[in-house]
């Protein structure tokens, strides 16, 4: 397939990165006061981990970076922190001291993480815009 | 014959340039995608190209205007501000993204322009 939109391979793998990114903020989100994960413990922040990866084998022979990449989400790995403790006797989930432990997420954190995702997937949306103007441009050529 | 019009300098330089530009559109592209990969190094065109194309466009031979290749590297002046290693920076990126499309219009217009002057020179309308 003929490629018009230049760069077109890395625009796309970020929006879909950023996109897995922007669920995954969600999803820590909504379990801010999850007590009782899966496993029975209380759950635990997740986050996604980006890395670069060539988009196609037949340019891994040229020196390094002499060719655009694309990204690829890692893995989504658990935060390892310790969990909050507040102190609600009473709870279901509470010790023997009354502390019950809280997922170890900051909601604050997980705000900013969800503003820069959206501004990277913002950013991504202009250079597709950018790409498609220019491709116009360069049909264009040869007409008044 | 034919081939005489297609190898003015200007022309074939015009040319090389809207392959650069392609090209730094698809580096700019990569960088932003990679705005939060950690240790990414940002891509641009190798310094050296802009240099070898004003030797060649000195030197008047279309030939060898044709034969600079282009390609990327990572940027080397850019450094890296941020703890994870990366050394994009989204502002700058925008601002050399809509920089680098002006030039693609600039350059897309230059070759237009030529052909449009070729075919008032062989209809004699414009």
């Amino acid at each position: 397939m003929i490629n018009i939109l230049t760069g077109i391979d890395s625009t796309s793998s970020a929006l879909n990165a950023e996109r897995i990114r922007m669920d995954v903020v969600s999803q820590n989100i909504a379990n801010v006061n999850t007590t009782r994960g899966l496993n029975g413990k209380p759950y635990q922040r997740q986050q996604v981990v980006f890395e670069a990866a060539l988009k196609d084998q037949l340019k891994a022979g040229g020196p390094p970076g002499s060719s655009a990449t694309v990204v690829n989400v890692a893995r989504i790995e658990s935060a390892n922190r310790a969990p909050r403790m507040i102190y609600q006797p009473g709870h279901a989930d509470a010790d023997k001291n009354g502390m019950v432990a809280m997922p170890n997420i900051n909601i604050h954190e997980e705000m900013v993480d969800l503003m820069s995702s959206s501004r990277a997937y913002e950013a991504n949306l202009n250079v597709v815009k950018t790409a498609r103007s220019m491709a116009l441009q360069t049909l264009s050529i040869g007409k008044r | 014959m034919i081939e005489g019009l297609f190898n003015q300098t200007n022309y074939v330089a015009a040319k090389k340039m809207l392959d650069v530009t392609a090209m730094r559109q698809e580096a700019i592209a990569s960088n932003l995608a990679h705005l939060e990969t950690p240790n990414y190094k940002r891509l641009d065109v190798a310094p050296n190209f802009s240099s070898e194309l004003q030797q060649a466009v000195a030197s008047k031979d279309a030939g060898r205007i044709k034969s600079v290749s282009p390609q990327l590297a990572i940027d080397a002046t850019a450094i890296a501000s941020r703890k994870d290693g990366n050394s994009v920076q989204l502002e700058s990126e925008l601002l050399k993204l809509n920089q680098n499309f002006m030039e693609h219009q600039l350059e897309a217009q230059l070759v237009t322009g030529t052909m449009l002057k070729l075919r008032l020179a062989i209809t004699g309308k414009g």
